[in-house]
């Protein structure tokens, strides 16, 4: 399965939830489902916001891990 | 939208206007299964009436079943709540319903053989409404995994 480890790097960026969801453009709705494991699929765009914001790869945000 | 809301608004009243004559039909029930069994199915002994009778009041029940649905089933449409569970739910009551009056007039056969063709159309009709049912649970599928793409 697929992990997000989106607290992780939030932690080490020291970025609250609210201020990530409000510079990516989504919800902090849709943020909390991202990081809760809720999400079904990412957009690359989205992907690409986190990524530029956190100053981060996607292999730092996502994980494969067996089930 | 605005065309939908307005085919939603007039179908809603045309349902409505059916569970009139539905009303009125179950009022002269027994009337109307008399001149059936008499003029229709030339038939006149007591037992055809009895039985067409029986077929025609069960067949209203059911009606009301298919007619109150699917005036729920219209107002959860134009509260813009269309791809629900609830409304696959009740398309499948509508279903059965259809299912079940299909059988109501085959047994009704016995006394006369005109309602198969009436029978056919409440088969087909499930089959129709079945159709739709799929469609929408694939619709609900698809929704629920473009709401969680994020």
């Amino acid at each position: 399965m697929i992990v997000i480890n989106l607290d992780v790097m939030m932690a080490k960026r020291k970025m609250s939830s609210g201020e990530l969801a409000k510079r990516i453009g989504i919800t902090p709705a849709n943020l909390s489902i991202l990081k809760n494991q809720k999400a079904k699929a990412i957009r690359f765009e989205t992907l690409n916001s986190i990524c530029n914001i956190l100053e981060c790869q996607p292999g730092d945000i996502l994980e494969y891990r067996e089930d | 939208m605005e065309q939908a809301n307005k085919i939603l608004r007039y179908t809603k009243i045309t349902t409505a206007i059916f569970i009139g004559l539905v009303v009125v039909a179950d009022i002269f029930g027994v009337v109307i299964s008399r001149y059936i069994a008499n003029f229709w199915a030339e038939k006149y002994d007591n037992l055809s009436v009895v039985i067409l009778t029986t077929i025609f009041y069960v067949g209203t029940v059911l009606a009301y079943v298919v007619l109150f649905t699917l005036y729920k089933l219209l107002t959860n449409m134009s509260k813009d709540i269309v791809f629900d569970k609830d409304n696959t739910n009740l398309m499948k009551r509508i279903s059965l319903a259809c299912l079940l009056m299909g059988v109501d007039c085959m047994v009704g056969t016995i006394a006369w053989s005109g309602t198969i063709y009436l029978a056919v159309i409440c088969f087909f009709m499930t089959l129709i409404i079945l159709c739709v049912r799929a469609v929408f649970d694939k619709a609900i599928a698809m929704k629920d995994e473009l709401d969680l793409t994020i």
